[in-house]
């Protein structure tokens, strides 16, 4: 396994009869990679492994070099972690710059101005500088989101993941969340998973689609997008016979399936497009 | 030292302003520090050389600074207890970790409260409908005492499984997966919440209408079912372990209630068990401990 990146080897976990990952082989460079997959395809679980949170049955984790097995190479992937699970509870009593100093005292920064700097520099980073006095229960969702993401960032970290990092946030929000994660110094490794194909078209140089706990493409979000060439056409009527279809913006009917529709016209697919009929095809949707 | 003025007059008077190239070294703390105190006293009173100073600062670095400061103002104390913890030489980070433990909310040590209140209250009351010696059933007014016996020490358990049970804390994902040690993440919070439990438990025993050495007695059979929890954590679940140890303390104290001699588990043979518990509990927790630590488990 190579020490510079993150990598994966026939991982697989169970949890009772459900297999949440089947034999996943991975390899994650710097940069930002995005999941993409269905509720219960395994991305958490599988963000949870990488996370060092949850043991696979079997298969190998290998995280620069370290493996989490061994206790001190454990603690050692954690000084170089950022994460943001899916559902993050908090101390609601605490405040927003109280929470973030927990979190800071957790990465063990325990010089007190060593972690206000940390604060003011994720704060300022999330665009919420001036509600650190603010208690989390008076937070709308957004900005709990916001808070998420912020405390992810505490400790400059090498390796991030972020869970449905975008849920909640609107639109501003989220592109404010794009050049966040574009412009973080020090390259680090990012993975994210998501719901959103725009996201993933719009920031994700790699893409990886889990299904069924395997996965099913890793690649360019082009190259995802050009699997859906030749099977993405509009038409002005409904074809039953596509495998999904919907009315696009300028109000025509957009089908995805093997037949062309009558009086249709080609359209060029998108990332969206090419993860919807990959689902197809593996009979998850 | 270093020459800072034109002329050899002192740093600053009331008259006199520090030269330019003095005023640029303050901006960049290039200067000696008790020069910088006199320029400091100077610039305060005088608004041509605070614009001079201004000039020389860095304005990312002044609004960074700024920043840090509102951070710094934005985290809180916990109030009197946690200064008064901190003057007691408590590190606070230790104190930061301590205040997200949910068994120390005010909510929880309020329902404790609550809780030994009506223990209390039914104790008392049974003391004097039916007084010892008087014409009551035999020990009925001992028997008061179960309630308290039974739910003094199980508070003070259910107290410290608010520091491990990851369903009572909220980010319990974050601690898993940081570097911070989650052995003493566990017995810094286990250790703040046995003392928050303890004390009320402790304080109602000595208005509690029994044995003048039921406060003391109280403290041993709380440690050792506190101690046999975290023991049964190293095997079994947190929930089951709490579950098990709360029984394993309830059942012996219904029996003797039952009996009408609940006052046994808390006497010399109860004190001598739990003496023995707590001891190989510890060993236990001692020995198991790389088990107490969190993440990458199944």
């Amino acid at each position: 396994m190579g020490a510079m990146t993150v990598q994966v080897e026939g991982l697989s976990r169970r949890y009772g009869n459900i297999r949440a990952l089947d034999g996943v082989d991975l390899t994650l460079e710097r940069g930002i990679t995005g999941l993409l997959g269905p509720n219960g395809a395994g991305k958490t679980t599988l963000l949870s492994v990488l996370a060092t949170i949850n043991e696979p049955d079997a298969g190998q984790v290998s995280v620069f070099g370290l493996n989490p097995k061994d206790r001190a190479e454990r603690v050692e992937i954690r000084r170089r972690l950022g994460y943001l699970p899916q559902e993050l509870g908090y101390h609601r009593h605490f405040t927003v710059a109280a929470f973030l100093d927990y979190v800071a005292i957790l990465k063990e920064i325990v010089d007190r101005r060593q972690r206000a700097q940390e604060v003011a520099r994720v704060l300022a980073a999330v665009g919420m500088e001036r509600l650190g006095r603010r208690k989390i229960r008076t937070l709308s969702g957004g900005f709990r989101q916001r808070l998420a993401i912020a405390q992810a960032l505490l400790g400059r970290p090498e390796l991030l993941i972020l869970d449905e990092p975008t849920a909640g946030l609107d639109t501003e929000q989220r592109l404010r969340f794009r050049e966040l994660l574009s412009n973080l110094p020090g390259d680090p490794v990012i993975v994210l998973s998501t719901h959103q194909a725009d996201d993933i078209a719009a920031i994700c140089p790699r893409v990886v689609v889990v299904l069924e706990g395997r996965i099913h493409f890793a690649g360019t979000p082009a190259a995802l997008a050009e699997t859906a060439k030749g099977h993405v056409w509009t038409a002005e009527r409904r074809d039953e016979r596509a495998h999904m279809s919907w009315r696009d913006g300028d109000n025509r009917w957009r089908h995805i399936g093997d037949r062309r529709p009558a009086d249709s016209e080609t359209a060029v697919p998108t990332v969206e497009d090419g993860y919807l009929l990959l689902s197809h095809a593996t009979g998850t949707r | 030292m270093t020459r800072i003025f034109d002329p050899p007059e002192p740093v600053a008077g009331a008259n006199r302003h520090p030269s330019a190239d003095l005023l640029a070294g303050y901006a960049d703390r290039g200067i000696d520090e008790v020069v910088a105190w006199s320029v400091e006293a100077h610039v305060a009173s005088c608004a041509e050389c605070r614009t001079t100073v201004s000039a020389h600062v860095d304005g990312e670095r002044l609004a960074r600074n700024r920043s840090v400061l509102l951070a710094l103002t934005a985290i809180p104390d916990g109030g009197w207890g946690w200064r008064l913890a901190w003057r007691c030489g408590i590190p606070d980070h230790l104190l930061r970790l301590v205040a997200a433990t949910s068994s120390l909310r005010r909510s929880w040590l309020l329902a404790v409260v609550g809780v030994l209140t009506v223990v209390t209250g039914e104790a008392v009351l049974v003391h004097h409908l039916w007084p010892p010696g008087g014409v009551s059933p035999h020990g009925a007014s001992a028997a008061g005492l179960a309630p308290f016996l039974l739910f003094g020490p199980l508070l003070v358990l259910a107290g410290v499984a608010g520091a491990f049970v990851p369903a009572l804390d909220p980010s319990y994902r974050l601690a898993v997966a940081a570097p911070f040690s989650s052995l003493t993440l566990l017995l810094v919070r286990a250790l703040s919440a046995l003392v928050a439990a303890l004390v009320p438990v402790v304080c109602a025993a000595f208005v509690i209408p029994g044995p003048v050495w039921l406060p003391a007695a109280l403290l041993l059979p709380s440690l050792a079912v506190c101690a046999l929890a975290l023991a049964a954590v190293t095997a079994v679940g947190p929930v089951r372990a709490v579950v098990v140890s709360g029984v394993l303390w309830a059942v012996p104290v219904v029996l003797l209630a039952l009996g009408r001699s609940p006052l046994e588990t808390v006497q010399s043979h109860g004190q001598a068990f739990c003496a023995v518990v707590l001891v190989v509990a510890a060993g236990v927790v001692f020995i198991r401990r790389d088990r107490l630590e969190m993440g990458w488990a199944r």
